[in-house]
């Protein structure tokens, strides 16, 4: 008889050799790619904890892969596939710049949380679409979601660099926002700010949520087995929608903190693959919103380290691109990982 | 008489679990016999019969064959020793055709390279017309029944000069109809000097079949027989190692209200004239049990999709506890007073990837929740040590369904839906694969039930089961009722079985009015 908890250490033993196998890779291409092998290993490795501005700045770029991370674990946990996390990471960005540009000048706090709320609604509100349409029509949720996404880049992308552009600087993006509005930077002169802790306490909540409470319950119950979960009685439509709001939610968050917190305007683009990483993360992590952190860290890492590789040694960005390719094929591959797991159960 | 085959001494021991599954086995089978190799589920007859066949590898032991010593480390070795086997799950390639498939690793050749269909089909056919198998060689796989695949694998050992045919639960997946053919086949067989060893815990089957039986129990050899020597009760001692009672004892409950009525029931698939049920109505009262028998394909699952809540009706209306529940989702059905055992323990019965604790909360968990919306650990728990005490599941409330045995995980359904009834419990396929031990106690909660006042039905292919158990038959046809009777001691199993065909259709209707 295993215990859950048994099963649990399995499981991120299972992630730990995965992760090395990717470390492992990384050392092998720089061989091969590299001509300055070992300092590009040492700035790869070392570079990112080179001082404290490369250090929170990587730190901070964990912030939205949690997020995302924890956006599409909620999907993936309920058997949904949310494929529209890059467009709403970017349409949350955009809506906490458009809503902290529009309030009048409120006290911080309030400001920050009502940008946040609005932005996380409305993320919600685009991902559910793509679960309404599936709960009513039985329509793809891959398909919509990601169609839906794409639509919203492009619509955004009109607004940032048109009616909304801001002409005193040569970004293309939206006026600055008020700075009582920006979160609280805590780690200078890096741009790490307190958003770190709202991505905790939101791992917190999706853990809670999803292994703790009733809606959790059935929500997984609906993902293992939805045959099962309908048997029972519980109400699978439900669970194609609710499933589809958090992630959404939790993905238009990874963009409000970016603005709040980093970059204090919505700039074209901005979102860059967070909402696809997001995808990455969640694998990594087997959707377990715990394992969430340490996968959103080691993707931060490997991102920081390519960066570093490329900036300091004779790294270019294709070979940067190349590694974290090889590296993403291999996490989400599940061979290392499954095969890893076989040998510890039997 | 001569023996073909005489294990000695069969030691194995699974390394990776450390599990001793055949402990000094010896087994001695004459030439031209039937032998069936009998044990419940887990008693090591597959672990003894792949050894034989060159899949596993003993750690000690001898097998001779015709007095030989032969070493065997594959299935090729086997087969060259005269030796063949049809695994309980069928190794066939879809794609290809009965020739194709038999031929498979020996095939005849134009020169070298070039594959030679025609010699292959008529090779082939003359295996089949031989030993009157009834299968066209040029038929792709995809195309035919369980039954028609099982011929294939026979024939694919016999086209490899089997002398010793080794069966591994060839019944399990058969209907009724297709047992008995095979059963005519494999007596024809060892009349031609075949020897056959046969797998199985049916001992209706065993007795009806076989010559000689070895009984396998937590792998030692118990107990060497005749046939004729033994009756069903002592081959049933000596596999479960006590008395078992095979047939429930039936006890009279007082009828009480209705719990179940369906009205002129009618389900069609779109774009379909012919209904999948056809007409259906009938009633079932509280301390009775009805049972409902069918041959697979003539509307029993569907009819079980129905009574669960799992499906639309085109027409009619469906009452549960005087409740018209008719095309509400199975939530309601469960308030209104249903519990439910499904025949596909696998996928709706069970979350395999879920722990023991959440497949059995599953309906009960409501009860649980906190104001805050959490659900109690502690209580969930509990409840959950409960019902695995209470139905003796060999579990803990942590550990993950799917590694369960079948008959541990019917248990874990059982506890879910047993532990709070309401008037109406549905049984599908109660027993289906699973051994004698199990089988018996889902036999006896049933009649707990019963005589605990709700109404039972019990859906089943199994005629015996539906004879031994109920009070009231129905027959269902084509989706339609062909015979609905009281269960008296004088019904005669073949008589259903007839009816269960469509050779009868009559409508002898004995309606139970109240
Ligand atoms: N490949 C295997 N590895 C480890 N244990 C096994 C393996 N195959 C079977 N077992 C175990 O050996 C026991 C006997 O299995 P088996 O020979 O299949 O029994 P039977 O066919 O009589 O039901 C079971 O407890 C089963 O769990
Ligand atoms: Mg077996």
């Amino acid at each position: 008889m295993k215990d859950s908890r048994n099963c649990s250490t399995v499981q991120l033993s299972g992630v730990l050799v995965t992760l090395a196998a990717a470390a492992v890779v990384v050392i092998v291409s720089i061989f091969i790619l590299s001509k300055t092998p070992f300092s590009t290993i040492y700035y790869f490795f070392i570079g990112p904890f080179a001082n404290k501005y490369y250090l929170g700045n990587m730190l901070n770029s964990v912030v939205p892969l949690i997020f995302t991370g924890l956006g599409i674990s909620f999907a993936f946990k309920a058997s949904m596939f949310n494929l529209g996390g890059e467009g709403q990471v970017y349409a949350g960005g955009f809506i906490a710049a458009s809503v902290a540009l529009l309030i009048p000048s409120l006290p911080g706090v309030i400001g920050i949380f009502l940008s946040l709320l609005v932005a996380a609604v409305c993320g919600a509100l685009i991902a559910g679409l793509s679960g309404f349409f599936k709960m009513k029509w039985n329509t793809d949720e891959l398909i919509t979601s990601f169609l839906i996404s794409n639509a919203l880049i492009y619509t955004i992308d009109f607004f940032i660099t048109g009616p909304m552009d801001d002409p005193t600087n040569n970004l293309l993006a939206t006026r600055k926002i008020a700075s009582q509005y920006h979160l609280l930077r805590i780690f200078p002169p890096s741009s790490l700010n307190i958003s770190v802790i709202i991505a905790i306490l939101a791992v917190i909540f999706s853990f809670w949520i999803l292994f703790k409470t009733n809606h959790g319950y059935e929500l997984r119950l609906s993902g293992l087995n939805s045959e099962f979960a309908r048997y029972g009685g519980i109400n699978i439509g439900k669970y194609i929608f609710l499933p589809m709001l958090w992630s959404g939610a939790f993905n238009a968050l990874a963009g409000a903190v970016s603005v709040l917190g980093t970059t204090h305007c919505c700039i074209k683009g901005f979102s860059n693959g967070v909402g696809w990483n997001g995808i990455a993360v969640a694998l990594i992590a087997r959707n377990n919103p715990a394992a969430v952190v340490p996968a959103a860290l080691f993707f931060a890492f490997i991102e920081a380290g390519a960066n570093s590789a490329m900036i300091n040694a004779d790294v270019t960005i294709e070979i940067a691109s190349i590694v974290k390719a090889v590296i993403f094929f291999l996490i989400t591959s599940r061979v290392i990982y499954n095969s890893f797991r076989r040998k510890a159960l039997v | 008489m001569q023996t073909c085959l005489e294990m000695r001494n069969i030691c194995k021991t699974y390394s990776i679990n450390g599990r001793t599954v055949n402990k000094n086995v010896d087994l001695t089978v004459r030439k031209g016999e039937i032998h069936a190799l009998l044990g419940e589920n887990g008693a090591g007859k597959t672990t003894l019969m792949n050894i034989l066949y060159g899949i596993i590898h003993p750690d000690s032991g001898e097998i001779f064959i015709n007095g030989k010593k032969v070493f065997i480390d594959s299935p090729l070795t086997a087969n060259r020793s005269g030796i063949g086997m049809v695994h309980q799950h069928f190794r066939l390639i879809d794609d290809f055709t009965v020739a194709q498939n038999v031929v498979l690793g020996m095939e005849p050749r134009h020169g070298l390279f070039k594959f030679d269909n025609t010699k292959a089909e008529k090779d082939v056919l003359s295996v089949i017309n031989k030993n009157g198998f009834k299968l066209e060689p040029n038929a792709k796989i995809s195309d035919l029944s369980v039954g028609q695949m099982q011929q294939v694998e026979i024939v694919k050992m016999l086209y490899r000069k089997a002398d010793l045919l080794i069966l591994d639960e060839p019944t399990s997946v058969l209907t009724e109809h297709e047992i008995q053919n095979l059963f005519i086949r494999l007596k024809k067989l060892v009349k031609t000097g075949k020897t056959v060893i046969i797998i199985t815990h049916k001992l209706k089957e065993v007795k009806r079949l076989s010559d000689r039986l070895t009984v396998l129990r937590s792998g030692k050899v118990v107990g060497v027989r005749n046939t004729a020597d033994v009756d069903e009760s002592e081959i049933s001692r000596l596999m479960v190692g006590r008395t078992v009672a095979l047939k429930p004892i039936k006890v009279e409950t007082e009828i009480k209200e209705e719990a179940l009525k369906l009205e002129n029931v009618v389900l069609k698939k779109r774009r379909q004239e012919r209904p999948i049920l056809d007409n259906l109505s009938f009633k079932v009262f509280k301390g009775e049990i009805l049972g409902i028998a069918a041959v697979a394909g003539n509307g029993l699952s569907e009819l079980e999709n129905l009574l669960g809540g799992m499906v639309r009706i085109t027409s009619g209306r469906l009452l549960i506890n005087g409740q018209d529940v008719t095309n509400e989702g199975a939530a309601v059905f469960r308030r209104a007073g249903l519990s439910y055992v499904p025949s596909d323990r696998l996928k709706r019965g069970s979350s395999i990837e879920s722990s023991v604790r959440e497949n059995i909360i599953l309906t009960n968990h409501h009860r649980f929740v906190k104001k805050t919306g959490e659900i109690d650990s502690s209580a969930a728990d509990e409840f959950s040590s409960k019902l695995i005490d209470n139905f003796n599941i060999d579990a803990d409330p942590s550990t993950r369904t799917g590694t369960l045995s079948g008959g541990n995980i019917q248990k874990v359904i059982l506890s879910r839906e047993l532990e709070h009834i309401d008037g109406l419990v549905v049984f599908a396929e109660p027993t289906w694969g699973l051994d004698i031990a199990s089988s018996e106690y889902i036999y006896k909660k049933i009649i707990e039930v019963k005589s605990e006042g709700a109404a039972v039905v019990i859906i089943s292919s199994n005629i015996e089961e539906i004879i031994n158990l109920s009070d009231r038959i129905i027959v269902m046809h084509s989706g339609e009722i062909v015979c609905e009777t009281k269960n008296t001691e004088d019904i005669d199993a073949a008589v259903i079985g007839d009816y269960m065909l469509g050779l009868k259709n009559d409508f002898s209707k004995v309606t139970n009015e109240r």
